[in-house]
């Protein structure tokens, strides 16, 4: 039944968790991406299809996968740059995300893109990238640990004091 | 020897930015109300207590503020000691929920089952802009895969445009031109539909000229978020003969596909192998050709949760071949008898669609069924579209990347026959 004057009652509220969660299999990526700027993928022992994101067993083959280190440079799949977003986000647009496949990578890797000239046609599929990496005091073991430039960007990006090439 | 399934009732609740009257398991009570209502025009004299098992369809436990929403609307709708189970599959949820009621009729687990989607978004609220939208966005980003994309800023419509923006590179369409005709049909259908939420008579030019979103989707070109319920009441055909239904709409196709939900570890990332998998296994269910499927059903009721999204299903679902999906509509602007306007040869989305009428997730796919199903009973109201081989389709798809897709094909008595 509907009333007329309905007044709603509005309650205000946050649902709040803490975690402090394992990576479990995938744990080396994120201490190597830490601790020594390396960005390690994993091939099937079976197949040889190489898996980035990591994962410790080929969904494919179901036999295990080893670690390799990965190229950090690749090239866009597909790209898009945000304009409007959600509240974690909206205070950083516009910015920039790809797909990216790295050079001895069978799959892409969403990640960000920074660039001085933030617009289609410079991130577009095709162009070549390269990774920057967050200054050691800042990295945490987490994807925003790394972004990609497009390679042309990347001295002028590595030479910020925030941010660092690979070794 | 599977039982044979039918929908007998169709309840759907106006689908609105905001309910501030209702909650969502009192917005279920509306839904299951009107589509226990349908079947009793329909030739049923059914109450809720007539009424076997219930099939939940909520996709968000963060929208609803309550884990588990599934059991308290149970208790609302007074259908406690009897089964009822919870599917949640991202924005596809509406028709694996579909599914389910159907495969639990089917199964002989139940002779009579509500099968009902239901969801309300906007209580959540974004203190810093004081606005709901971004704070609906991020409890749909959570639905991304937590570590390895949600930091990027991925969300519902940069996942999407991924898929759309890499269907443009290899099969050069949609162009931003033939997604915004989607926006123009949606929402111009939805000016016929008194449930839609956002009926508007719209250019090319407007939608192109909205804010943009995320390159190249613009504000137009996006589905809004909506609070709303849905029901279907199913029966199987012993229950049918029972209750003397006199116009029984036959599920005759039900397939489903999961593809990998990331996007990076596709073969090709412009096509959506759910869409195409689900497709080709409903239409081999239902006895229908995937490759002449355009000229065996009268309408469809498509996942445009994006513009683009709806040009690719065109390809996907085997309507036109691929990279004809967006000159199939652009092409056919203002042509009766041709393309998927609501006078084309195949009606895409007469109701408005996700654009035109709404996103309420969880109930979204049951309106689509639904709508597909009132269609071929005749029952659609002002945007009835023409219905001669009297069979119908309705699309979900959802989750990280859309890797999630269901598919329900329907017929009534003369679609029964074979095509």
């Amino acid at each position: 039944m509907s009333e007329d004057n309905f007044q709603a009652h509005e309650i205000r509220d946050v649902i709040k968790i803490q975690y402090k969660y394992t990576m479990g299999g995938q744990s080396k990526f994120f201490i190597e991406l830490k601790e020594n700027k390396k960005l390690l993928g994993t091939k099937c022992t079976n197949c040889g299809k190489t898996w980035m994101p990591p994962r410790i067993n080929c969904s494919e083959c179901y036999e295990p996968a080893e670690w390799v280190e990965m190229k950090q440079t690749g090239t866009i799949k597909v790209s898009t740059i945000v304009w409007y977003t959600t509240s974690a986000f909206i205070q950083s647009v516009p910015y920039g995300i790809a797909f990216i496949q790295l050079d001895n990578a069978d799959t892409g890797l969403l990640q960000g893109i920074f660039s001085e000239n933030l617009v289609p046609s410079k991130i577009k599929k095709g162009e070549r990238v390269k990774a920057v990496f967050k200054r050691r005091e800042d990295r945490e073991g987490k994807m925003t640990d790394f972004f990609f430039v497009p390679e042309d960007e990347y001295e002028m990006w590595i030479s910020k004091p925030e941010y660092e090439g690979s070794a | 020897m599977s039982n044979r399934v039918a929908i007998i009732g169709v309840g759907i609740t106006p689908f609105k930015a905001r309910y501030l009257d209702k909650t969502y398991f009192e917005l279920a009570y509306d839904a299951t109300k009107l589509a226990l209502e349908d079947a009793n025009r329909n030739g049923a004299e059914i109450t809720h207590k007539d009424l076997q098992s219930t099939v939940y369809g909520i996709y968000n436990e963060l929208f609803e503020r309550q884990f588990m929403p599934d059991i308290f609307t149970n208790s609302y709708l007074g259908m406690n000691d009897k089964p009822g189970t919870r599917i949640a599959s991202g924005g596809a949820t509406g028709g694996y929920t579909v599914r389910m009621a159907f495969a639990e009729v089917a199964s002989g687990l139940s002779d009579l089952c509500l099968c009902i989607g239901l969801e309300k978004c906007n209580d959540c609220y974004d203190e810093q802009t004081g606005t709901t939208t971004p704070e609906v966005l991020n409890a749909i980003a959570y639905s991304a895969d937590l570590t390895y994309e949600y930091p990027m800023g991925m969300m519902a419509a940069s996942s999407y445009v991924s898929m759309v923006n890499a269907h443009y590179e290899e099969f050069g369409n949609p162009t931003e031109e033939q997604m915004a005709y989607v926006s123009v049909k949606n929402h111009g259908n939805a000016t016929l539909n008194p449930k839609s939420q956002s009926p508007m008579k719209i250019t090319v030019e407007d939608v192109i000229y909205s804010r943009i979103i995320c390159y190249p989707f613009k504000m137009l070109d996006c589905c809004l978020y909506s609070e709303a319920s849905a029901a279907l009441i199913l029966a199987s055909e012993q229950k049918v003969k029972e209750l003397g239904i006199e116009k029984p709409i036959w599920i005759t196709g039900v397939g489903a596909a999961n593809t990998d939900c990331f996007i990076g570890n596709r073969e090709s990332i412009g096509r959506l192998y759910s869409n195409i998998e689900a497709a080709k296994a409903a239409y081999k269910m239902a006895g229908l050709d995937y490759n002449k499927i355009k000229d065996q059903i009268d309408v469809a009721e498509l996942h445009d949760a994006f513009s683009g999204q709806e040009v690719i299903s065109y390809e996907e679902l085997g309507f036109v071949p691929f990279g004809e999906g967006g000159p199939w509509i652009e092409k056919s602007f203002e042509k009766p008898g041709e393309g998927p306007w609501i006078n084309g040869e195949l009606p895409c989305c007469p109701s408005g669609g996700l654009i035109g009428c709404g996103h309420a997730v969880g109930a979204t796919g049951i309106m689509s069924t639904g709508e597909a199903a009132l269609q071929i009973r005749g029952d659609a109201g002002k945007h009835q579209v023409k219905i001669e081989k009297g069979r119908a389709i309705a699309h979900s798809i959802g989750g990280p990347g859309a890797a999630y897709a269901a598919i329900i094909v329907m017929a009534n008595e003369e679609g029964l026959k074979k095509p």
